[in-house]
């Protein structure tokens, strides 16, 4: 996850190169609804378009409200489309085996995507969890 | 030749003329056929049924009169039913033909249900694993001989349909990188398939494609974030580089206008879902800007993929109520055509053919998003945008006031009918970063709670409402403890079967509401229902099976039958008299 600006210009720059090379598209004519310009500057106070976590390391809360909490409601907190995590009566490595694996039709596997480090940042965040 | 042996080479004949006439139209589905599909409701030719997409089929075997004499003519079970069976079946000349999860596709006789050919694509197994949005399959387009079908990673294929044999296959979307690729169903128009990518919360920029329909080659590409390139207006409506995550897509089938030769289809959502931005939305926060082309409707070009009209629903959504839902219902009405479109948020818009709004009426009666739309002009009256921080009560829930299943019209009543959800919502707005490496993750910038109650003082429900499409007049209204997820299907025999979420296929008399059969199928609707005539005879055919991004709510809401309901099986369950 260090090197994730300069793979996320790359990632950008790739889907560029995809734009450029279908056909060229010209301005559309709304008839329904004249979007304002003049409003989207670009905005200080918009958080960086790369991803991952600080020096402190995986913001584990942020990633809930990205992505967990999809399935994991209230930051885990209460039971949604997935299972309750506070209280969970799993033990870490069942925890870091779900994370990492999934559960066909229910949770993707994060393998890939969450070093060993992050998972156990996600864990210490399940543990952690009270009633907010 | 004696009189019996005359009458059997009579016959034997007859059924040789009737196979060649069947596999010579087999192979000849095109645009005229696609055009005038209503015409021979015997088939169901495409995802919303045909062009107009009434979900309506001509037929009157079946009817209000002997619908109690209804039962199971065969079932299929589906292989692989992982999060239920979500697909909508197509007819043609007597053969279905229907996807399943894992990107099965199988071919049936529609009057036996004996199994012709089964296809099954060869998937990057180890990508669907990492999808949230996965692995159902909602649909199919058929013509020039081939069963089209977007993958779950990000081609379309063209099956051949009488061998079932893969004819040919394009790489679209780079799946695995973007994680997503194609759950909807594609839609036939001319010599193009047209098939929108999934995208909302994920942080992309939801391309549309035209591809050739016979040679597989890409022929058009549509950015729905911020349009093809710099000189399109929608680019200057993302503050900062935005528009490089900015979600969108067009995950459901569209509708076409062969008069105006115009191609309409549904944006979804912005990303990520809830902008910390509140009503600073205009300069600041996630995504500053209206965020064209998302939560939009699309007049698309079919031969170049140029944008001639558009209307954006919701001008920079911060709620997750994308266009991508709601079919083009086309109507006429006193000498003027229409477009009766439902937004997930609970309104629905009536268009002229250019997408000029005509008119906006509330269908679901707990929304506070927004206080109102002004029916005229289509502007948000009263926003409700979050900022940082908790908030109580959103209504819709995120799963939609309108759900991505299909209502249906009926031109014999006039009656729109339509499933409505009353759901809410309690959330926490938190500041979010797109994840991208190594592949990209749902950016939602919330955390949230679906509620019980309503505003309203009633509890989480959703109800069967018939209304005026023009006007959203309510003509009659069945309520549902919870809210079925699966489309409609109304007939010619003055009926609207309903698909509930527990297992039932209601009957019901299309012009009171009330009830005139039902038949439990054992485990919940989520997909599609049609019906259609095989061997003279008319038949109703359900996809049955449980799970999904909004079924997996109705465990934390309503307890059992969901709580121990599969979500791993499927059938299509078929009815005849």
């Amino acid at each position: 996850m260090q090197q994730r600006l300069v793979a996320t210009l790359g990632f950008v720059l790739g889907i560029g190169c995809c734009a450029t090379a279908v056909a060229q598209i010209s301005g559309p004519m709304s008839s329904g609804y004249k979007p304002s310009t003049a409003q989207a500057q670009p905005s200080t106070t918009q958080a960086p378009p790369v991803a991952g976590k600080d020096e402190k390391g995986l913001d584990v809360n942020k990633l809930f409200a990205g992505t967990c909490g999809w399935c994991h409601s209230n930051g885990g907190r209460t039971a949604g489309k997935g299972p309750q995590l506070m209280g969970t009566t799993l033990t870490d490595a069942e925890i870091a085996s779900r994370i990492k694996n999934g559960k066909p039709g229910a949770m993707p596997a994060f393998g890939g995507t969450f070093s060993d480090d992050d998972i156990k940042a996600i864990i210490r965040y399940i543990r952690d969890l009270k009633e907010s | 030749m004696k009189r019996s042996h005359l009458r059997h080479a009579v016959v034997a004949a007859a059924a040789a003329l009737s196979l060649t006439t069947m596999a010579a139209r087999a192979a000849d589905v095109d645009t005229k056929r696609l055009l005038e599909a209503d015409k021979h409701p015997a088939d169901w030719l495409t995802y919303h049924g045909s062009y107009k997409s009434w979900h309506y089929s001509g037929l009157d075997q079946i009817n209000a009169t002997n619908v109690k004499n209804l039962k199971v003519a065969w079932t299929h079970a589906t292989p692989r039913s992982t999060r239920g069976l979500q697909s909508f079946p197509l007819v043609v000349d007597g053969v279905l033909y229907y996807s399943g999860s894992f990107n099965q596709l199988f071919a049936l006789d529609g009057a036996t249900g004996n199994l012709i050919w089964a296809y099954k694509q060869k998937l990057n197994e180890d990508l669907v694993a990492k999808q949230t949005h996965s692995p159902y399959n909602r649909g199919i387009a058929i013509g020039f001989g081939n069963i089209y079908m977007g993958t779950l990673d990000g081609k379309l294929a063209a099956i051949d349909m009488k061998t079932g044999k893969l004819n040919w296959e394009t790489k679209l979307v780079e799946s695995e990188k973007l994680t997503v690729g194609f759950t909807g169903a594609p839609l036939l128009v001319k010599d193009k398939v047209i098939i929108g990518s999934q995208g909302g919360e994920w942080p992309y920029r939801g391309p549309i494609f035209g591809v050739d329909a016979n040679s597989g080659k890409l022929a058009w590409t549509f950015f729905t974030v911020g349009g093809n390139d710099e000189s399109d207006p929608a680019r200057k409506t993302w503050g900062g580089d935005s528009w490089k995550t900015g979600g969108g897509g067009g995950w459901m089938a569209g509708g076409y206008d062969p008069k105006t030769n115009t191609v309409y289809w549904g944006t979804a959502n912005p990303a990520p879902l809830y902008d910390w931005g509140g009503a600073d939305w205009k300069t600041t926060g996630a995504r500053p800007g209206d965020n064209l082309y998302t939560t939009s409707v699309l007049g698309l070009d079919p031969d170049t993929g140029k944008v001639k009209f558009f209307h954006q629903e919701l001008p920079h959504d911060a709620w997750d109520f994308d266009s991508a839902v709601g079919e083009f219902v086309m109507l006429e009405r006193g000498g003027k055509e229409y477009i009766v479109h439902a937004n997930k948020g609970g309104f629905v818009f009536v268009y002229d053919r250019n997408l000029k709004v005509e008119n906006v009426w509330q269908g679901v009666k707990n929304i506070n998003f927004v206080k109102s739309i002004d029916p005229k002009t289509g502007e948000l009256i009263g926003r409700r945008d979050m900022a940082e921080g908790k908030h109580e009560a959103l209504c819709p829930y995120i799963a939609g006031g309108y759900s991505w299943n299909s209502g249906t019209y009926n031109p014999g009543t006039g009656l729109y009918y339509k499933v409505a959800n009353e759901w809410c919502m309690d959330l926490e707005v938190v500041k979010t970063t797109p994840i991208l490496e190594p592949m990209a993750q749902l950016n939602i910038g919330s955390n949230f709670t679906v509620n019980k109650t309503t505003p309203d003082g009633g509890k989480a429900r959703g109800h069967v409402s018939a209304y005026d499409p023009f006007t959203g007049k309510v003509k009659w209204e069945v309520e549902y403890a919870q809210p079925p997820l699966a489309s409609l299907l109304s007939t010619k025999g003055n009926l609207v079967f309903v698909p509930d979420a527990r297992g039932w296929l209601h009957a019901l008399d299309a012009r009171t509401g009330k009830e005139l059969w039902s038949h439990n199928d054992g485990q919940g609707h989520n997909g599609g229902i049609i019906s259609y005539m095989a061997k003279g005879k008319q038949y109703i055919a359900v996809a049955t099976g449980w799970g999904g991004l909004a079924g997996d709510d109705y465990k934390a809401l309503w307890g059992e039958p969901w709580t121990s309901m599969p979500t791993d099986q499927g059938a299509l369950v078929v009815f005849g008299l």
